[in-house]
């Protein structure tokens, strides 16, 4: 479309007059001479600074910054923070709760000493709370990293190489859609009784990386076809190269989101066993939390009802972090805004990136 | 239809791979259940050696056979519907768990139906107005009932419409007292049981308006969209003929994903309202280390997925004229 | 100066639409852009005006205004009067919700470039028809005996038609299918959109003839919107031009195709490749097309026309009347039509710029690349258990043997689907074919890359020297990296003794060399801040970086604007010479072929339904095809004579669909279209062999060119002509 690309005229001598004096007129490089732009170097070094510099523009700097100007990101984050504040500083500086610490069943928001009052044996529910968001924080990245990890590696080998290894890897991943999640991961939890929050994270990413395979294989499979990757492969790039630089850009936006659902979903069924009283209890954590809660009656007990509400609270907060920071992770990953926000090219962007000029450009 | 068959054959390969992974977990893996009856039941009976004799009865693996030959004993008994004995009722397995399974395939499927209707309606309507209150209003509303897991919204319900204002009963497929049978009393009871499970579920409508609605705001950029506008169509012909059908396509494939993530969370739903389903009985064995019937549990839920997303797959083509051929690679 | 073009015009001819300072606009960021500016236009009854602009002049906005159906968040303004033949006339701007919905469709009805998702993909094309019937209260029975009338007319197959699904037609269909239920509801007025743009050139061909037919038996009038000025040439009555959303000449085709008054309608004409124009004549234009958001004062044109001086740059030219009829906003106009018409007709003295490199026969040095015997059959790839296609063996390459040589260029000609990417991708070692043999320098690629035999060439010195690029160069480009990583990429891998400076020089200088300046500002963009003929030229670049033997270009120029076309074509010819490389063109234009092949002394393959049934010099190929399929190919390139009536009776293909190439024809695989065939070439497969003119020269796969062959005494195929 010309429209969008007022901003690049050809130059005023398209290297049309080839044959004559031109640049065209120099000896071709064939022998060593120096004379095409294609023996050019450079007479200025390139410093590891500039490379580092570039490095931190494009992965650190430029994220942030557009991630500044979205509101989701900015709640999201700020809860996510939160927590990461509740599971290392307020982790040390909280004394850890005993049985008899204080009084049965204090109210929430009734005194200092106890903010989220307190549950039967008297421990205190806030310090409960602090003292569990590490395991559970633990728990979450491992089991998410495990889940994309796993999901990214069986979709793009699948996806990219096709043939016997694709039929082989997408058979595993299809048996792994198919088998319901939380049941294995209780019949696995039985076996192995994991404790270890890592451990556990990873037993239960066990049941969640098989629809991510497969929602990456197929993508896969679309952008295999590309031309740029077809003309990776020409210029002969490695295979993990071009996997990593010419088709994982294109799915990052998909994976970062993933990772978020997927710690999401770690955390929902690593609570709701906890609460089941499947998995072993190591240290507290809000599951663990719900499951004593439960068994005291709290369902039945008003004065006890905090006890199941501060853990439910405290998962749907950190549940709505993620979500929110996942959806507007998409605006990171997307080139178009990337370059609004690059420092050059910024002046003469003038593509229409507005969502209804885009589509009457279509039309002219 | 050749990928029919190609499809029946994949779902004969899960069956298959699972029974071997459950094969693998009972015999192979370190505290395994064989080995349970071997260390821990063995020496608490008169005779040791009968820890064998139990394992077979229970578990359908003999110890003392050579693995393959084991292997080869557990797959024909189990494909014969043999899953062992129970240990806590002392019954076959397979007997206990027949008279869960419709209880747990009737909230299930209500619950799925349910979700995706109410899903898809939603989502319709918000992309219908997009941009508009009632589309911000429900699209934070369906976003933050994704956040919050199903069985905490379970846990709430039960909290309130039951043990407070007893508008449910607290749990229990039927009420108690009542004699099962084909009468209105018990039906009743039946459905009032099934209630508070099934709109528990409903979280999962959220997300299915929030697919909804993109998938319609996508449809709504194409082509055809566009040429029925102006050909002079109806609003409802484009709305449910244009826009519906072709926004539903790929929830179907979002269906089929959560009915697998709906059976597992029948688990916990199950446990949270004492409704006596599979996943009942799963947690029960499990509880009680009964590793016959959690196996056999396991597997029958496992088998209840397969056979649902199978019948998904193989009646997609009846939503969508293109199934069967999709993949075919234009050169 | 208030004159209007409607004051020009014969206001005593009957119009069926009348447009009068018709603007659309609408609010961008950087300001509020005016995608259709204060046009005029009178339509008149019974007249197939052809509209021609290049892309991003607003051509699509004026056929969206004639049924007021500009998208949102456009605006359009102005007048629009409909003079329906019987009845008052309907101002299209007052109309309420009801009216407009009738008045699109029933009075004037529409047909987009997009017939491949044109259609619901879940419903019968039976139910498209049904449904726009039942909208307008129109009789079902009676109207789908119409719609098999016009399916019909359109050579399809009416009743399997109707009962498909849109996915199981191909695009020609589709585009057939459109133009039938456009008709449906008996309207006065079609206002076509590009209707052929996706097409290939048989099938575009075929539907332009279609188009007049049916012009003339519903009485119709037709607008017909396109970039493609040879395709209308023949067609139109009218010719109107559109430049920076302006018209800017319009006039009888004769007159506006032979003696165009203004610079930019000469200028199209002169870079617009065809058959006819000899090569010296051809020249891009300068420049390009202007912004909506930042036309410029006076003239548009000016800052691209040679002419201009200080009046065009300040007064924006009024209408100046050329001709009775004919009319151009041009302050210079007589000067202009001074100058030698662009369009000469039958320009026999052409030399080519280069001379043919030699035949390929024994005597040739040995081949750069060499191909023996390749066949490629695809088989459905499978994917997991979950795949849901039906295998099925497609021949996309059969039993083809070409040669190409150092500093040698070999243009593919054919349709879609009949193999030429594939037998592209074989030669640069892109594609394993399945059968035969690719060698380079004598050494065979496949055993190189699988270390079989007696390497004599690594497989990774091959890899360097056969290059690709790619048709769309919007896909070519990963979006995700800058320009400078996207060129770093070869120099990376192939010269890992330069550092980031020599690189981020060397390819400052690629930039610089074919026309992107300033490179410094280029090489931190990102893709899709580059126009598609400056994404063109990096993908260029990026192959010659690699310094390689072969090119393939795959269509390289088809993607990009009209006026863009020959500036690329000529780069690509430029950097050949410097660079010596071999080039290995695919197009389905045989405008664009002749081009290119003329101009490097190539040769042209034309390929059907996966074998070669044709190639030799472009002068023999050009001039003197043998092969009927070269010769339909030949007659369906519209050439720039608007005398040149096209006519179905005079159609040398008997129908106009290519046959499903999974499951091609017996013997000759073009017997089923061919107007020549006779009953043995239903069973007999013909040869390539050597036609009159000397090795290496011309060779067709045609019993014809034998002399004495069972084909002459064969009965000809006698089948209705053109049913499917």
């Amino acid at each position: 479309m010309t429209a969008d690309s007022h901003d690049c005229e050809p130059g005023p001598d398209d290297g049309e007059s080839a044959d004559d004096d031109g640049v065209g007129g120099i000896l071709r490089g064939d022998g060593g001479q120096v004379g095409t732009p294609f023996d050019t170097t450079a007479d200025v070094r390139e410093t590891r600074w500039d490379r580092y510099g570039r490095a931190i523009d494009g992965y650190i700097r430029m994220p942030l910054t557009i991630m500044r100007q979205d509101w989701r990101s900015i709640v999201g984050l700020s809860i996510v923070a939160v927590y990461l504040l509740m599971g290392t500083v307020l982790t040390w500086t909280v004394e850890p709760t005993r049985t008899g610490d204080g009084p049965q069943f204090v109210q929430p928001f009734e005194t200092w000493e106890y903010p989220l009052g307190t549950n039967e044996m008297g421990q205190d529910l806030f310090a409960q709370t602090v003292h569990s968001t590490g395991p559970v924080l633990t728990m979450m990245a491992s089991g998410a990293l495990f889940t994309v990890v796993m999901g990214t590696f069986f979709g793009l080998v699948a996806g990219y190489k096709g043939g016997e290894v694709d039929t082989v890897l997408s058979s595993i991943t299809d048996v792994f859609i198919n088998i319901p999640g939380l049941p294995l991961v209780i019949v696995l939890s039985v076996l192995f009784e994991p404790t270890h929050p890592i451990s556990v994270g990873i037993l239960l990413a066990v049941a969640a990386w098989a629809g991510l395979a497969r929602a990456i294989r197929s993508q896969v499979l679309a952008i295999r076809d590309e031309s740029f990757v077809e003309a990776a492969r020409m210029m002969d790039v490695p295979t993990p190269e071009l996997l990593i630089k010419e088709i994982l850009p294109h799915l990052m936006p998909y994976i970062m989101v993933n990772l978020v659902n997927a710690a999401r979903t770690i955390i929902f069924s690593a609570v709701a066993l906890y609460y089941l009283g499947v998995l072993p209890f190591a240290d507290a954590n809000w599951g663990v939390m719900l499951n004593q809660a439960y068994h005291a009656g709290a369902i039945y007990r008003p004065d006890a009802t905090h006890w199941l509400v501060v853990p439910m609270v405290a998962i749907a907060g950190i549940s709505i972090g993620l979500l929110l920071i996942a959806q507007s992770l998409d605006r990171v990953f997307n080139p178009r805004v990337r370059a609004r926000h690059a420092d050059t090219g910024d002046a003469e962007d003038g593509d229409g990136t507005e969502p209804g000029s885009t589509e009457m450009m279509k039309q002219v | 239809m050749n990928w029919k068959i190609r499809r029946l054959g994949q779902a004969v390969f899960t069956v298959w791979a699972v029974v071997t992974i459950s094969f693998a977990m009972v015999r192979l893996m370190p505290g395994n259940p064989v080995d349970y009856f071997i260390t821990i039941v063995g020496p608490d009976l008169a005779d040791p050696s009968q820890a064998y004799e139990l394992a077979e009865l229970y578990l359908n693996i003999n110890p003392e056979e050579p693995l393959p030959v084991a292997y080869v004993d557990y797959m024909t008994s189990t494909l014969q519907g043999d899953l062992g004995q129970s240990m806590i009722y002392n019954e076959p397995v397979t007997e206990v768990l027949a008279g869960a399974i419709p209880w747990t395939l009737f909230v299930m499927s209500w619950a799925i139906f349910l979700s995706f209707a109410v899903g898809i309606s939603l989502g319709a309507i918000m992309a219908y107005w997009e941009g508009s209150k009632v589309d911000v209003g429900l699209t934070a509303y369906a976003t933050i009932l994704t956040s919050i897991p199903f069985y905490v919204l379970a846990l709430v319900m039960l909290i309130y419409l039951s043990y407070r204002w007893s508008v449910f009963p607290v749990g229990g497929r039927a009420a108690a007292e009542l004699e099962p049978g084909f009468h209105w009393v018990y039906i009743k009871s039946v459905v009032h049981h099934a209630i508070l499970p099934v709109l528990s579920m409903f979280v999962a409508s959220g997300a299915a308006s929030l697919s909804m609605r993109g998938n319609s705001i996508r449809v709504l950029g194409e082509d055809y969209l566009r040429v029925a506008r102006l050909c002079g169509l109806s609003d409802t012909t484009i709305a449910v003929q244009y826009v519906g059908r072709n926004a539903i396509l790929p929830m179907y494939t979002g269906l089929m994903i959560s009915i697998g993530s709906m059976f597992g969370g029948a688990v916990v739903l199950e446990q949270i309202f004492q409704y006596r389903g599979m996943g009942w009985y799963l947690l029960n064995a499990v509880n009680q280390r009964d590793y016959p019937l959690m196996m056999g549990a396991f597997m029958m839920i496992t088998i209840a997925v397969v056979i649902a997303l199978l019948i998904a797959d193989l009646t997609y083509g009846r939503i969508d004229p293109r199934a069967g051929t999709e993949d075919r690679e234009a050169f | 100066m208030t004159m209007t073009t409607t004051d020009l015009t014969d206001r005593s001819e009957d119009v069926i639409m009348e447009v009068s300072n018709a603007r659309v606009s609408f609010g961008m960021e950087r300001g509020r852009a005016r995608v259709l500016n204060d046009v005029s236009m009178d339509v008149r009854r019974g007249e197939i005006l052809g509209v021609m602009g290049e892309s991003g002049s607003g051509k699509s906005m004026f056929a969206d205004a004639l049924l007021d159906a500009v998208v949102d968040p456009g605006v359009l303004q102005g007048e629009l009067t409909y003079y329906p033949g019987d009845g008052e006339p309907i101002d299209l701007l007052s109309l309420s919700e009801e009216e407009r919905r009738r008045y699109r469709w029933e009075d004037v009805a529409m047909v987009f470039q997009g017939a491949m998702s044109s259609f619901n993909p879940v419903r019968k094309i039976r139910t498209h028809f049904v449904d726009t019937l039942n909208a307008h209260d129109y009789d079902v029975d009676r109207g789908l005996e119409r719609a098999k009338d016009l399916l019909g007319d359109l050579y399809l197959d009416a009743d399997r038609v109707l009962d498909s699904y849109p996915h199981e037609l191909s695009g020609g269909m589709k585009q057939r299918i459109l133009i039938a239920l456009s008709l449906v509801l008996d309207p006065e007025m079609l206002v076509m959109d590009e209707p052929t743009a996706a097409l290939d050139l048989l099938m575009q061909r075929s539907i332009i003839a279609l188009i007049e037919e049916i012009q003339s038996k519903h009485d119709l009038t037709i607008v017909f919107i396109t970039h493609d000025i040879p395709l209308v040439a023949g067609l139109a009555d009218r010719l109107a031009v559109l430049y920076a959303f302006e018209f800017i000449e319009l006039g009888p085709a004769d007159d506006v195709l032979a003696e165009p008054a203004h610079p930019y309608t000469r200028a199209l004409l002169r870079t617009t490749p065809n058959l006819e124009t000899p090569l010296e004549e051809m020249r891009p234009i300068e420049g390009s097309s202007p912004d909506p958001v930042n036309i410029p004062s006076g003239c548009s044109y000016h800052p691209r026309c040679p002419m201009a001086d200080d009046q065009c740059r300040e007064v924006d030219p009024e209408p100046y009347r050329v001709d009775d009829d004919h009319i151009a906003h041009c302050h210079h106009w007589d000067e202009a039509i001074e100058e030698e018409s662009p369009v000469a007709v039958g320009g026999d003295d052409r030399t080519p710029t280069r001379a043919y490199v030699g035949p390929d026969g024994e005597d040739a040095e040995d081949p750069l690349v060499s191909l023996d015997d390749v066949e490629v059959h695809f088989e459905q790839k499978s994917g997991g258990l979950l795949s849901r296609a039906e295998p099925e063996t497609v021949a996309a390459v059969d039993g083809v043997d070409i040669d190409i040589h150092e500093n040698d260029t070999v243009v593919l000609v054919g349709e879609s689907g009949c193999g030429k990417t594939t037998l592209g991708k074989v030669a640069v070692g892109a594609q394993r074919p399945t059968g035969g043999s690719v060698s380079y320098r004598g050494q065979d690629v496949w055993d190189a890359k699988d270390m079989l035999g007696g390497v004599s060439i690594p497989f990774e010195e091959i890899r360097r020297a056969l290059q690709i690029i790619h048709q769309d160069p919007g896909s070519s480009l990963n979006s995700h990296r800058r320009v400078r990583a996207i060129l770093e990429t070869p120099l990376r891998r192939w010269f890992p003794e330069l550092d980031g400076n020599d690189r981020i020089q060397r390819i400052l200088g690629m930039l610089e060399y074919v026309g992107i300046s300033p490179p410094e500002d280029y090489i931190e963009r990102y893709p899709h801040q580059l126009s598609g003929g400056e994404k063109q030229r990096i993908t260029l670049i990026r192959s010659m970086l690699m310094d390689p033997e072969l090119i393939l270009a795959d269509e390289a120029v088809s993607a990009l604007d009209v006026s863009l076309r020959v500036e690329m074509m000529d780069l690509m010819i430029e950097l050949q010479e410097q660079f010596d490389t071999s080039f290995l063109f695919i197009s389905h234009n045989l405008s664009n072929a002749r081009y290119l092949a003329e101009k490097t002394g190539g040769r042209i393959a034309v390929m059907y339904l996966g074998e070669i049934v044709e190639i030799g010099t472009v002068d023999r190929i050009i001039n003197d095809p043998q092969h009927p399929y070269t010769q339909a190919l030949k007659w369906a390139t519209p050439d720039l004579d608007p005398d040149d009536e096209i006519e179905t009776a005079d159609s040398p293909i008997r129908t106009i669909d290519i046959p499903d190439p999974s499951n091609p024809p017996s013997g000759c695989r073009y017997h089923t279209r061919c107007a020549k065939a006779r009953e043995v070439c239903r069973v007999e497969t013909p040869e390539l062999i050597e036609a009159d003119e000397g090795p290496g020269h011309q060779r067709a796969a045609c019993f014809r060119a034998y002399d004495d062959h069972a084909y002459w005494n064969s009965e000809p195929i006698v089948e209705g002509p053109s049913e499917e």
